[in-house]
């Protein structure tokens, strides 16, 4: 046997679990979205969810075509800080300019709303096979 | 003569096909945003080589000899023009939708077994409907 319903759910686990680690750094980027002083010193630099597809473990000869999916790195956006003329800031530079995070909010909300579309659709695909291991279970009932 | 259990055995088959292949179909689900991911599919063999249209469960389960696992073959999917500009060329609705056809296709087999047990279970009865 190389795969089981069980196979299928965590699947769809890896993928929710991914899709939920992409709502919260976007929420962490919306967050500090006027951070003008992250740990590290300069203002809060923007983070990007980096998937991966992995193999699962056990699959048999149906390794190498069921895949999950995996958070292989959180980077961060080297893209150059927003800058407002300021004088009065305390964070503000010689010419009187503050650096705020390189964060689009825009942005950031589009990654919400996907990164919550593709969590749906992997509840789906888990209720799927829920559904179907009960339509089994139901037979000669 | 086959036996009285051989549709039962096929449409196991049947079922076992359609299981694997939601696997599948989770893993795409799954990587809807993995960057350069390519969808997979699985299809059966037929018997001369061919490849199995999968139009119905009984199609998938009436080929004969079918052993579970062993005639599947690795395909990619036809999304080669729906890549992004990240190489993912996963289509969520196309993928859901293959989902739901397979689930329905495999609630079928689970109730074409049902129903062949209960006439098995009603001739060994005498047809006394136990």
């Amino acid at each position: 046997m190389s795969t089981d319903f069980f196979t299928a759910m965590e699947v769809s686990a890896s993928g929710l679990s991914a899709q939920r680690t992409r709502m919260n750094v976007a929420a962490s980027n919306l967050a500090n979205a006027q951070t003008t002083q992250a740990a590290g010193g300069g203002p809060y630099k923007r983070r990007d969810v980096v998937l991966a597809s992995e193999d699962l473990p056990n699959t048999g000869e149906m390794s190498g075509v069921v895949k999950g999916v995996m958070v292989s790195q959180i980077q961060q956006d080297q893209s150059p800080p927003r800058l407002e003329y300021d004088p009065g800031h305390p964070q503000a530079n010689a010419q009187g300019y503050v650096a705020y995070p390189n964060i689009n909010p825009v942005e950031e909300m589009v990654d919400m709303i996907t990164a919550s579309r593709a969590y749906e659709a992997g509840v789906t695909s888990m209720s799927s096979a829920v559904n179907m291991a009960e339509k089994a279970l139901s037979i000669g009932k | 003569m086959s036996s009285d259990f051989s549709t039962v055995d096929q449409l196991a088959n049947a079922m076992t096909f359609h299981r694997e292949r939601h696997a599948v179909l989770a893993g795409n689900v799954a990587n809807v945003d993995t960057p350069g991911y390519r969808p997979y599919d699985i299809t059966q063999h037929e018997a001369e080589g061919g490849q199995l249209e999968l139009a119905s469960p009984e199609g998938a389960a009436l080929q004969p000899g079918a052993e579970p696992g062993a005639a599947y073959s690795k395909t990619f999917d036809d999304g080669g023009n729906l890549a992004g500009p990240d190489g993912n060329a996963v289509s969520m609705e196309r993928e859901l939708a293959k989902m739901d056809a397979n689930r329905t296709r495999y609630a079928t087999a689970a109730e074409l077994v049902s129903r062949r047990m209960a006439m098995l279970k009603y001739a060994a009865g005498d047809g006394s409907g136990g």
